[in-house]
Order: structure tokens, then sequence, then C-alpha cells
């Protein structure tokens, strides 16, 4: 058996017989423990770390045994990749094997002359992961904000692998030292004067009510991030991780506002950050008006107003994105039927001017309005709109 | 560790008049005859292994007992054969003995007419050998052309050590009635089994075809062994036969890998492939390259066997891309290698609108109602009997990549359905309609189409048929 202090050992075994089968088996056996020279971990895969190291060792003429072994870590043997960078051409691995019990590979190299060569190890490892995570800070006028992003790095593999490239699959390459049992955060970019959008929704199927007998809605506030060069971002896909958002205070210092995870965001695409209730803002819902046309037997068809009494108790304009989901109305007119729903905007309401195609589907119509501040007697303007929407075909 | 070896031939020294039925004796002598070569013919498909093996055995002119055991491996007792390479003549195998008290042994009475020594070879099948392929793909940075290594490993778990064995690696699905593992479990053979082998000789008609062969072409096979370690691929019958030249020792317990073949400049091309039957709800990205001589492949069929595929980061390093088990690929066939999501492509179906018409009611449901005061009204209720369900697709595809995307779009739709679209579609099957476009680089593309779907009393088919928009 190979004595080993370290985890991982990579070894030429000096042999005074040809038997590719003794550097394991013999009790007498002098191996030389070439020191890495070269240590990268790639991070740039989703759901896998690899680990490439390089050392330096000492091949004589001919067939020579290189030992690779490791205990208490993580390495998917299967997936080992050795490659020799100094006269790849000539210096060949003849063949590899397992000595059973051991976590081992012998990979017999033949050498055609003495002498050092590079060569690199490659492998995947488990538990030496990765996680993101990012820190924001916005500005006090909230329509900018500064964002840090680090990337964490959990060494539980049970191995140190000393200074160490990473690579975490954008951005600059960062050279590190990774210890034993370690978790390394470090920052990968920040991004200053990212402009960002306060968003409240009111949304009755994903957010429900708050006060459900006055039928008021639930209104999420979110940080809207659209991740393009335009609003400061935009260089690569933003990872998925826990964002912490603060805000400057106007005094020196921040206040923390919220947390939320930032999902994996496409270039060109929206990250939204959910912050809380915002509850200055209400927004009544109420169906108005509901009639039903027989189309002919069983046909039927709609006529639906909804009616949206909205106070902005803020001291600042707001935009609310006013979503419906047709299929929702038609169950909570009629019950749910299991088809699609066919909908026609009648037109003569306040909120078609507001519909928004570009965001809206066939079952999520979106409506952005504008919502004055709060007057200077301290009361809201009550808005009214309405939407006047025609469910056709229903039977 | 010394050497593991449990299968023994003994030449007993027993008096010359005593053929042996079962040796009864307390007292004997015997001799060893050591193997003079072996080879392996692992199947990947079984837990099966055809080991033939050579011995020199000194005969003197009469009766020759022969015992030949196989303590504590995996070995089907009903499989070993005795055949002679030499002096076929003058040699003749009367009969063959199993012990009742003794299931991992036999006995084999030979009759000589010479003093001497000859060749003799002795097969069996066991289990507890097999193979496996795994192949290891590095994509240049440009991702055009990719290194393609094919490498076997051999696992040992037999029981018995092989040194300096000659291997045969089988691809290919034999058929076996019997696991060689339970025949090698079961100990003793049974009576039937045992009939078989009365006159000395096994009746094979039941061995698989394959091993068959391997016998036949054995008895003429010249039993040099290669020494250079290259790995010789042949066709048979139905099955592919990897040669590995020269010798090797698998030791009993271990495992050895080795390399089967080098592409070192295989082309492929990357193709976008949304297929939610194969891939689900995704798009995926995918490698597509042919095992063909044009690839640098093609020399022999794949088997069976992990893909790991990386590619050459362009900063003195290797990107892991996936991992996957591909299926048997013939030569001349399609490899394809699913490398998952691709942040940097953003696939998204969206359904814009739906809508209904052509509706058909069932006329059976008139009913008359009276007042009090005798007024009548008669209603017609009936319920829809028929229609036409319509949705308006599209799929939304961004490109962020620096290169243009090939992308491939196939769904699959039940009932009665007219798909109706400019892109040009193909049918797959007859539900599944399939079209390709190209997205250029940096840019963002609606792949629109327009599905009728009738039902009811409108639903004549359950296929697919294309149209073009009017």
């Amino acid at each position: 058996m190979f004595s080993r202090k370290r985890t991982l050992t990579f070894g030429l075994a000096i042999l005074a017989s040809c038997s590719v089968l003794e550097p394991v088996l013999a009790e007498i056996k002098l191996i030389t423990l070439p020191p890495r020279e070269r240590v990268e971990i790639q991070l740039d895969h989703a759901n896998a770390t690899l680990v490439e190291e390089e050392r330096i060792v000492p091949l004589a003429q001919g067939v020579n045994d290189v030992v690779f072994a490791w205990t208490n870590t993580y390495i998917d043997r299967n997936s080992i990749v050795f490659r020799c960078l100094t006269n790849p051409e000539e210096i060949k691995v003849l063949s590899v094997e397992s000595p059973p019990g051991q976590n081992a590979l012998v990979w017999q190299v033949f050498a055609p002359e003495a002498g050092s060569a590079r060569i690199r190890v490659s492998y995947l490892i488990g538990q030496l992961n990765k996680s993101f995570m990012y820190r924001a800070t916005a500005a006090p006028d909230e329509k900018s904000l500064t964002l840090w992003q680090y990337i964490r790095l959990h060494n539980n593999a049970n191995e140190s692998f000393g200074v160490a490239g990473m690579w975490p699959g954008f951005g600059e390459r960062i050279e590190r030292p990774i210890g034993i049992n370690e978790t390394k955060q470090l920052l990968t970019n920040r991004f200053d004067n990212v402009a960002i959008r306060k968003k409240y929704t009111a949304d009755l199927s994903e957010y429900g009510y708050l006060d459900a007998g006055k039928r008021q809605l639930r209104i999420p506030m979110h940080y809207v991030l659209k991740n393009d060069e335009r609003h400061g971002l935009g260089q690569f896909p933003l990872k998925f991780g826990k964002a912490r958002i603060f805000q400057d205070d106007g005094q020196g210092t921040t206040a923390f506002l919220g947390e939320d995870w930032l999902q994996f965001t496409p270039r060109d695409d929206e990250a939204a950050l959910y912050l809380g209730v915002a509850k200055d803002i209400v927004v009544k819902r109420n169906i108005e008006r509901r009639e039903q046309e027989r189309v002919r037997g069983q046909l039927y068809d709609y006529d639906i107003i909804i009616k949206y009494e909205i106070e902005n108790f803020k001291d600042m304009p707001a935009t609310l994105d006013i979503i419906e989901h047709p299929s929702a109305i038609r169950n909570e007119i009629r019950g749910n039927t299991g088809r699609p729903v066919q909908w026609d905007l009648a037109g003569n309401d306040t909120l078609g001017e507001a519909y928004n195609p570009g965001d809206s589907e066939s079952d999520r119509l979106v409506f952005r309005v504008t919502l004055p501040e709060r007057g200077d007697d301290q009361k809201a303007t009550k808005i009214v709109h309405t939407l006047h929407l025609v469910i056709r075909n229903e039977w | 560790m010394k050497p593991l070896i449990n299968t023994i031939l003994t030449l007993a020294l027993l008096s010359g008049s005593a053929m042996a039925s079962t040796n009864d004796q307390n007292v004997d002598m015997s001799t060893i005859p050591p193997r003079e070569s072996v080879q392996l013919t692992i199947y990947n498909s079984e837990d099966l292994t055809l080991v033939r093996e050579t011995r020199f055995v000194t005969f003197k002119e009469g009766v020759n007992p022969l015992q030949f055991s196989w303590a504590n491996t995996l070995i089907d007792p009903s499989s070993v054969d005795l055949r002679f390479l030499s002096h076929q003549g003058e040699l003749d195998l009367i009969d063959t003995t199993f012990p009742h008290a003794k299931p991992q042994m036999l006995y084999w009475n030979v009759n000589s007419e010479f003093d001497g020594s000859a060749l003799v070879e002795i097969s069996y099948f066991t289990s507890g050998i097999t193979w496996a392929a795994d192949y290891i793909c590095i994509s240049d940075p440009d991702e055009t052309k990719m290194s393609f290594e094919g490498f076997v490993r051999i696992s040992n778990h037999s029981g018995e050590d092989y040194a300096g064995a000659q291997i045969r690696l089988v691809v290919g699905t034999i058929n076996l009635v019997e696991r060689v593992r339970d025949l090698a479990r079961r100990g003793v053979i049974s009576q039937t089994e045992a009939d078989e082998y009365e006159g000395g000789r096994r009746n094979r008609a039941n061995m698989p075809a394959a091993a068959r062969q391997e016998i036949a072409a054995g008895l003429a096979a010249d039993m040099s062994m290669a020494n250079e370690k290259t790995i010789v691929k042949q066709g048979l019958s139905e099955y592919f036969i990897f040669t590995i030249e020269g010798t090797e020792t698998i030791k009993n317990s271990w495992s050895k890998r080795m390399r089967l073949f080098e592409g070192t400049d295989a082309p492929f091309r990357i193709q976008y492939r949304y297929r939610p039957a194969e891939y689900g709800h995704q798009m995926v990205r995918m490698y597509l390259l042919r095992n063909d001589t044009a690839s640098d492949l093609g020399t022999s069929p794949l088997p069976d066997g992990m893909v790991r595929v990386y590619k050459d980061n362009d900063r003195d390093g290797l990107s892991f891309l996936t991992q996957q088990m591909i299926k048997y690929v013939p030569i001349g066939q399609e490899i394809e290698l699913n490398l998952g999501v691709d942040p940097e492509v953003i696939h998204e179906l969206v359904r814009l609108r739906s809508w209904r018409d052509n509706f058909w009611f069932h006329d059976t449901n008139r009913r008359k109602h009276i007042s009090l005061d005798g007024r009548e009204q008669v209603t017609r209720n009936f319920p829809v009997s028929g229609w036409d369900d319509h949705d308006r697709w599209v799929e939304r595809i961004r490109n962020y990549r620096d290169q243009p995307i090939d992308v491939e779009i196939r769904r699959s739709f039940h009932g009665h359905v007219e798909f109706e679209s400019d892109l040009d579609p193909t049918m797959h099957d007859y539900q599944s309609p399939q079209f390709s476009a190209s997205i250029g680089s940096g840019e963002s593309e609606d792949l629109a189409y327009h599905i009728t779907t009738h039902q009811g009393l409108l639903a004549k088919q359950n296929n697919v048929t294309l149209t073009r928009p009017e």
C-alpha cells in the first residue's frame, strides 16, 4: 500500500522489475513525488468542477509507471484524463490500471529517452462547489445602484490546492490559494450606475389579496435590473445567487432593504428582486360586470368589466403593472373548463392604452399605468381604471 | 501478494489399469502442467468470457487420467472442453467424470497410443470478467474539430489471475439461456448435462454462435502472440471483435484500461435542438459527428460507453462540457453528443393567441316548458359537438454567441392537426412537424406557426397536416 500523508499522491515508481503490476504490490519500492507546478480550477460548468494540475515528472527511457492516488477526496476516477505536454507525439500512455481496493491509477507511460516531462492530469471533483452572491447599494433616489458580484468557492473536497487559478466561466481568471475545508469569497465584478426601475405589480393570480374582504390586492415592490449595456450590465448572463440590497441613506451609511434570490438572467432579460409589500400603493379590484350572451346552444360569450381603484400614498410618482390572466378570470366567473381562453379587448375602457403587448402573452396581459404622487394636502388621488374584456366561445 | 491461480490441471499418476471414474484412492501422486498460453474472449453484453488455455501434457501409452479443478472461481462446469492440438490421431478422450462430492472438479480419461508430450487445449466459460468502452472528446477552441479517443477497460473479478493472456473483446448481443454465474454457482451439473459428456465430448449445439466460432477458429489459430500493443478490429457474424495484440496480465480484482482508437481531427457541427420528446422542454446544444473515415474515425463500431466531452478553453486548459452514455454506433452512423442548455442561446416558447371557431352543435336536446297558465316554450339547448381550436405560437430564439447558429425545432401534436407555417416544415413522423432556421450572431428571431386542432365532430384523423399561409 502507498504511504500517504497527503490526500492526493502523485508518484513515479522506480522499479527494478519491468512488471507493470509491481509498483502497487511490491513491498520495497522507491517513489518520487513531484509537486504540483500549476493548478487550474474550472468553474464554468453549471454542475461540475474540473481540476487540472500539472507536474514535472522524471521519466526513464522505456516504460514508466506513473501512479496517481487519492484518499478521502471525491475525485470521479472515470473522469481522469492524463496528458503529456512535453513531446506528446513521442511520450505515450500505453495503458492504465486500477489496483483493487485503492483509489489509485497506475499509468504505463512510454518515454523514448530519459528526461523530465510536464504532464497534466484533469479530473472532476465533488465537494468543491461554487455559488454566487450579490450585494447592491441603491442610490437615495432609487434610480440606480452599484452591484457587486461575488463567487464563493466551498472547498469541502478534503484537499488543499495551494495557489490555484480559477475561472468562473466569464470575466477574468482569478488566482488565489485554496486551503482545505475553507470557503473563499472573491469579488468577480463590480457594476456602477446600474439603472433600475421600481416595479409595483397588481397580479391577483400570483400575489393574492392583502385584504380579501376589501378586495385589496397585495402589491409587491421589485427592483428591476435589465441585463443590457444601456442599463450598465449586459456583459454576460447573471448567475443565480442571493442578492442583498442596501440603500444609501444619505448620511454616509446604508440601510438594509431586503434580500432575494436573483434568478439566472440571460442578456437582455430583466431580473426582478422582490423587496417587500408596498403598502403605500392601494389597489382594489372588483369585477363590476358579468353578462353572458348565448352565441348558440350552450355556447356563450362573457362580457366582463374589471374595475381598479388605485391610490398612491407615496410622495413620488410610481409605475404600476396590472396583470390579468384571462384563464383565471374565466375560472372566477364560470369555472374552469380546461380550455385555453379566447378573449378580446373591447377597447372602450381606460386600460386599453396601457396595454403592453411586448410583455404580454395569450394568457398574461400586462398593462402599465403611471400613478401620480400624493398631493400637497397629503391626500392621494384615487384613480379608477376599467378593463373591458370579452371572453368568447365558452361552454 | 502471490499470484492467484485456482484452475489446476493435474496429471494423476495412477496404476495403469485403473481408469479413474472417481479417484477414491487415498494416496495419489500427480504432476501439474503449467499453462503455455491463455486467451480470453470477453463479451460485453453478457457476463461471459470464453477462456481458452493450452498446456503441454506428457502422456504414457494407455489410459491417462487427467484432473481439472477450478476452486473458488466462476467457471461454468458444463462448458469445460478438452481438445488435443497435437497427436490428434493418437489421443482419444474416453470419458469425462464429474465427482459428486467435488463440485469444482472433473476427470478426463485419455487413451494415448504413444509415450510423450502433447499440446492440449482446455476451454471454458467463466463469469466475472467484463469490459466496457469509454470515450474522451476534446474540442478545439473554435469548436470545429475534436479529438475522439476510445478506450476499453477490462475488469477481472472472476477469482482467477490471468497472466500473459491474449485478450479479445466481443461487441454484440449474444443469446444465453442460462447465466454463466448461475451455472458456476450451481456447482454440480445435472444428470442431463452429465449425459452429454458421455464419450468425452460436450454437445456444443447450444453454445452461442460466436462462442462456437471462437472455438473453431482457435483450433487453427497460430498460438504465437504478437508483441505490438495495438488493437485489431474485425467483424464476425453479427459481432465485432477487438483483439489486443500481444499479451496482458489481468489479475483478479484489477482492472486495466487501454486505448482502442484515436481520432485526432474529427470534424463536427453544432446544432441546437428543441425536441421535448427527447430532451425535455429545453433547447439543447448538440455536437454532431459521424463514425466514418472522413471524421478520422470509422475503423470500428463504437460499443456502448460513457463519453466525456471537454473543450480546449484557449487559456491553456480544458472546460468540461458533458458526459453521457452512447449506444452502439455502427460504422457510418452519426454520433450525437448532448451538451445541455446553452446560457448564450435563449429559447422561449410563447403562445400569442388562442381562439375557436367553426362550431357545430348536437341537436337532440329539444325541451318543452309549460307555465302555470298554460303557455308553452321550447328551448333548444343543444351542446357543442365540434369545433376548431386555434393557437398561434412563436419559438423566440436569441443568439448571444459570436457565431450564427443552426436550430431545429420538432414538436409533436396529438389529434387532428393542421400545422400552418412558412418556415418550410417537414414531417418527422405523422404527428411531429419539424423545421430549421439559422439565427445570426446577436440576433433574435420569432419562428411563428399556427396550429389548428379539429375537435369533436370535426376530428377525422389523428395526424398532422402541413399547410402554408394563404
